[in-house]
């Protein structure tokens, strides 16, 4: 076990996954994504997922989401099997606990920011209003821009106020920065840890820059599908002092 | 060798089979249509120039009372004349075993020696009259398959008052009879109406009619001109009775023809036009679609040196093939319908042989009109994609911009949904895909309508016909008029309720140099059997003085109620009147003028004399009634009410029943097609999109509706243009139909649009639901990787 289960005030545990296993394919064409992840995660945590290209932090950001089913292993959500949950179940899963946060923003082109966040409000139980959402991600002042007339980083602010408004217990960034200039990259990750302290959501963010690891409470570092080791940081570090 | 660019687009179109049948299918239905009717155009009219040429259709026609057959010689002298030929035709009264109503018939003569020379018959089965043998006949092949006579059967005839039994020696058919209907009727009753060939000498002498003729038909001359011998001939003629002659255009066989023709016309080009415009545009849908996905594939093909030219070809094979394929099941398809179609024609048109005849340069020009619409549609799409520089072509196309729909900018934005939004924001951004959408669930609705609105239309003519206009149960003709004695005897026939007499007199009517033959009908003045209604559905009280004539007639002549037409006598004594034109009246077939009985009697100055008479019959003693009638040798013709009706109304079910399905198959198609295109594009385009929304946890079900929304309203603008649309077409075609033989009313019925609306919601519904299927598999994780 790379957990020290002997820690002081132990937070409450939203993820258990014991062996998880994904392989795609078949025959000679076979691809073990995963081969055999354990990991548990914890409510309030800011947790990076670090590790080379190819190393299995998508396929397992895309377990934990309910976008993708494993091949084998356990995976808990507060105590309830994913494993065996049903299309329908996972649509619902999505809708009510997860934040998705993806590189390339995926925003709705025919919606403006502020309809690309009210979306969410018509399928969540308790959201936010849109302008609230995104007054916390400092565009308060570009509500009804469309995708096209916003730079890079504001779609992805957009894209975080999407995934907030509904108050997700989990917020899950694949690359945010991936397609952003550093200085932008900052403003959207500085976004990505206010959310996380203010809200408390337990947060993953998949990266493969080791520098931006700092601004999390755990990181995780992952190759060849397993978890290779986890770094507790005794310290958070501000995403706006971060320097690469 | 196939070129691995070539292998690529094998590949390409088998991932895009769906959409590129969709196209051939619309396509092939605007071909189909087109071939079809070109090929029935070509079919009728080349079997009729053949027939009209190989049996000599005479080009004049002319029937008069009684002529020496020494004047043939005198008319062959006429300038413009090139072949005459003096006939006899007379009325008889037929009774065929097994029919319950006399059935008349029109009795031609052929010459006692060898064959006509004009109007030559063609021996369908049996043989010819044997010269010297007497009470043979040759049998209409329309009359003989109603009756199912054969050579060899006898059957009963009331000639000239006298009742032979005849022997069929054979069936035949005529060029003057390739429409084979009683004078004036709209639809042809076979089983009642039949015509008959017979020795010269026989006709003559039953008919006193010997050493004369009472019928001509002649050729003219080349470089004759009609109107020139017809009234010469009209001189001619006029002191032996001559009824008026007429050329082909005035021949009714031929002017029933004609009038498909014409119809088929309007047909071979309207609906062809729309389909393929619809089918261009799904091409260039689909092609542009391709060319956005395809951005870097043409970028690496132009970086490895593929000149611009090959990758232009390369991409206008797509829409090739699609034409290829279009032209071929269009082709194919259209000659199956016209195949099908010429059998109904045969319901209505007699020719020794019409087969269906592929109307050939049809099927080059199908490929190019095809090819012509497809390539317009594509070619400007691909040239820009083409002409791309490579760098600019490696990167993703620019994000789609969109801005608030019109009716968001209204103010009323804050009441949609965002599913709405997205939905309008998407149509307004994409316009002309919109619109062909919309104009192809339009056709689709619209053509639905046509079939039924002329069913619809026949419907209400006949129940016009039966129940406002002809309330009698039978209908009778005379042999020659009689005195008003016959009226009496008529009366004491076993289960007469009522009778009304009816006068005839054949008249022409000119207004200015306007002019028109008919028979004038004389009537009671406010009869209650055969009545005279006008156009607000009232009968017309027959005015003491004047005539009231069918609305047609009076368009015809240029007249106006209050105008003197003059009535010229064509049978007596032949005066000449000008009568005042005092109303007009409604009906659909022919052309009729009315005139109270007794104002006619006194325009033809012979006392109380009466040609026919209408009846009501106790239905319990219609036996005895129908055999009574058979017996009165002065009846010429008998014309049933109810068994007309039944037959009419079982012929045009049966054609109008096969057009339907027909155009049901095409609306089907087309509404199919369009509707699976338009949402398999807007998957494809927004792939990624509605992936998102499963991926942040819309349902299926939701995110379906994101899809479907668009479509329903695309339909919602559809459908009701599409109504209009199809009331254009039926006003359009009922326009085509309104000739001097037949009128239709334009009936559009309730019923008529729901079954439209209702068939071309199914058909959308089934192919969203085709394409809604594919909604649950969509790549939630793919949508999540870098943008295509
Ligand atoms: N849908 C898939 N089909 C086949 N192989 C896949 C699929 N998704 C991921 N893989 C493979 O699984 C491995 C892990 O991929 P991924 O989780 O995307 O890695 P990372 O995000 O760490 O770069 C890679 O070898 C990748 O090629
Ligand atoms: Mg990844």
């Amino acid at each position: 076990m790379i957990e020290d289960p002997g820690q002081v005030i132990e937070p409450a545990q939203v993820f258990r996954v014991r062996g998880l296993t994904k392989v795609y394919g078949m025959g000679a064409a076979q691809v073990q994504a995963l081969a055999g992840v354990d990991l548990d995660l914890y409510e309030g945590e800011l947790a990076v997922l670090l590790g080379p290209s190819g190393s299995g932090k998508t396929t397992l950001l895309n377990n934990l989401g309910g976008l993708d089913v494993p091949t084998a292993g356990e995976l808990l959500y507060r105590g309830t099997d994913l494993t065996s949950a049903d299309e329908d179940d996972l649509t619902t899963f999505r809708r009510e606990r997860i934040g998705f946060i993806f590189q390339f923003y995926n925003l709705i082109p025919s919606l403006t920011a502020r309809e690309n966040v009210a979306l969410i409000t018509e399928i969540a139980r308790d959201p936010m209003p849109a302008e609230e959402a995104l007054e916390m991600v400092q565009l308060g002042a570009r509500l009804d821009h469309f995708p096209a007339q916003l730079s890079g980083g504001e779609q992805q602010r957009v894209a975080i106020a999407r995934a907030i408004a509904k108050r997700p217990e989990v917020l899950l960034c694949d690359e945010p920065t991936g397609a952003l200039d550093v200085r932008t990259g900052i403003v959207v990750l500085e976004a990505i840890q206010q959310v996380n302290r203010e809200l408390g959501t337990l947060t993953v963010v998949i990266t493969h820059n080791a520098v931006m690891a700092d601004i999390a409470d755990r990181v995780i570092y992952l190759s060849d599908g397993r978890v290779h080791h986890v770094r507790k940081n005794t310290t958070r570090v501000p995403a706006s002092t971060l320097n690469w | 060798m196939i070129s691995y660019l070539d292998r690529k687009l094998w590949r390409d179109l088998r991932r895009l089979k769906g959409q590129a049948i969709a196209v051939i299918m619309v396509m092939a239905c605007g071909l189909a249509m087109m071939t079809m009717a070109r090929s029935l155009i070509y079919s009728l009219d080349s079997t009729r120039r053949e027939y009209y040429q190989s049996n000599r259709f005479a080009d004049v026609f002319d029937a008069l009372k009684r002529a020496p057959n020494s004047l043939v010689s005198r008319i062959r002298q006429l300038p413009g004349v090139a072949v005459a030929q003096s006939g006899i035709s007379v009325q008889v009264t037929l009774d065929i075993p097994g029919l319950e109503e006399p059935a008349t018939g029109n009795v031609r003569s052929v010459p006692d020696v060898g064959m006509p020379v004009l109007n030559q018959l063609f021996l369908r089965s049996g043989r010819w009259p044997a010269p010297g043998r007497r009470r043979e006949v040759l049998v209409s092949e329309a009359f003989a398959q109603a009756n199912h006579l054969h050579p060899g059967d006898s059957l009963a005839m009331l000639m000239n008052g006298k009742r032979e039994t005849v022997r069929v020696a054979g069936i035949a058919l005529s060029p003057e009879f390739i429409f084979e209907a009683r004078p004036g009727a709209a639809l042809p009753d076979n089983r009642t109406y039949g015509i008959f060939w017979m020795r010269r000498k026989e006709v003559a002498s039953a008919f006193d009619l010997d050493g004369a003729f009472n019928y001509l038909s002649l050729t003219l001359a080349p470089g004759a001109s009609e109107r020139q011998v017809i009234a010469e001939l009209d001189r001619l003629l006029r002191p032996y009775g001559g009824l008026g002659a007429f050329g082909r255009a005035d021949h009714p066989s031929h002017v029933r023809v004609s009038d498909e023709i014409k119809i088929l016309r309007t047909i071979s080009i309207g609906f062809p036009v729309v389909f393929l415009s619809v089918a261009a545009f799904m091409i260039n849908a689909v092609l542009s679609r391709l060319l956005a996905l395809q951005r870097d594939q043409i970028a690496i093909l132009k970086a490895f040196g593929f000149s611009d030219r090959q990758i232009v070809v390369h991409y206008l094979k797509f829409a090739l093939v699609m034409v290829a394929g279009g032209t071929v099941l269009g082709g194919i398809g259209g000659i199956l319908l016209g195949h099908r179609l010429v059998l109904m024609y045969h319901r209505f048109f007699r020719f020794p042989d019409l087969e269906f005849r592929p109307d050939r340069p049809a099927f080059p020009m199908a490929l190019l009109v095809c090819a012509f619409a497809a390539f317009t549609g594509v070619f400007n799409a691909v040239r820009r994609a083409a002409r791309l520089p490579p760098a600019e072509a490696m990167r993703p196309e620019p994000p789609a911009n969109y801005r608030p729909a019109l009716v968001e900018r209204t103010g009323i934005g804050y009441l949609l949904s965002h599913t709405f939004r997205i939905a309008v924001r998407n149509i307004e951004r994409k316009p002309m895909q919109a619109l062909f959408t919309v104009a192809g669930l339009a056709l689709a609705t619209g053509i639905l309508i046509v079939p039924n609105a002329f069913r619809d239309g026949v419907t209400q003519v006949l129940d016009y016909q039966w129940d406002t206009v002809q309330r009698q149960d039978v209908g009778v003709g005379l042999v020659e008029p009689d005195s008003i004695e016959v009226e009496h005897l008529f009366e004491r026939l076993p289960g007469v309720i009522s009778v009304e007499p009816e006068r005839r007199a054949f008249v022409r009517i000119s207004f200015g140099n306007r002019r028109r033959q008919l028979a004038i009908e004389g009537l009671p003045s406010k009869g209650l059997l055969n009545r005279v209604i006008d156009e607000s559905n009232h009968q017309i009280q027959l005015p003491p003085h004047g005539l009231v004539v069918s609305a047609k007639l009076a368009e015809v002549l240029g007249a106006r109620p209050g105008d003197l037409l003059t009535v010229e006598v064509l049978e007596g004594r032949r005066p000449t009147r000008e009568v005042r034109l005092a109303g007009l009246a409604e009906d659909f077939a022919g052309m009729a003028a009315y005139m109270d009985i007794h104002a006619l009697n006194r325009l033809l100055e012979e006392g109380d004399i009466i040609s026919g008479a209408s009846f009501t019959v106790d239905r319990a003693k219609w036996d005895a009634f129908m055999r009574a009638l058979k017996n009165i040798p002065r009846v010429s013709w008998v014309a049933v009410k109810n068994s007309l009706r039944e037959n009419f109304r079982q012929t045009t079910a049966a054609s109008i029943g096969l057009i339907e399905k027909i155009y049901m198959a095409f609306a089907i198609i087309v509404a199919l097609g369009v509707v699976y295109n338009n949402a398999r594009i807007s998957l494809t385009e927004r792939a990624r999109e509605l992936a998102t929304l499963r991926v942040i946890g819309f349902s299926r079900r939701e995110v379906g509706t994101v899809l479907i929304t668009e479509l329903v309203i695309l339909a919602l603008i559809a459908v009701p243009l599409g109504l209009l649309l199809g009331t254009g077409f039926a006003a359009e075609i009922v326009k085509a139909v309104n000739t001097e033989t037949v009128r239709l009313p334009l009936v559009l019925t309730r019923a008529n649009y729901a079954f439209a609306v209702m068939v071309v919601a199914v058909a959308s519904a089934v192919s969203a639901l085709l394409v809604l299927r594919k909604v649950n598999h969509l790549d939630l994780v793919g949508a999540l990787k870098a943008p295509e």
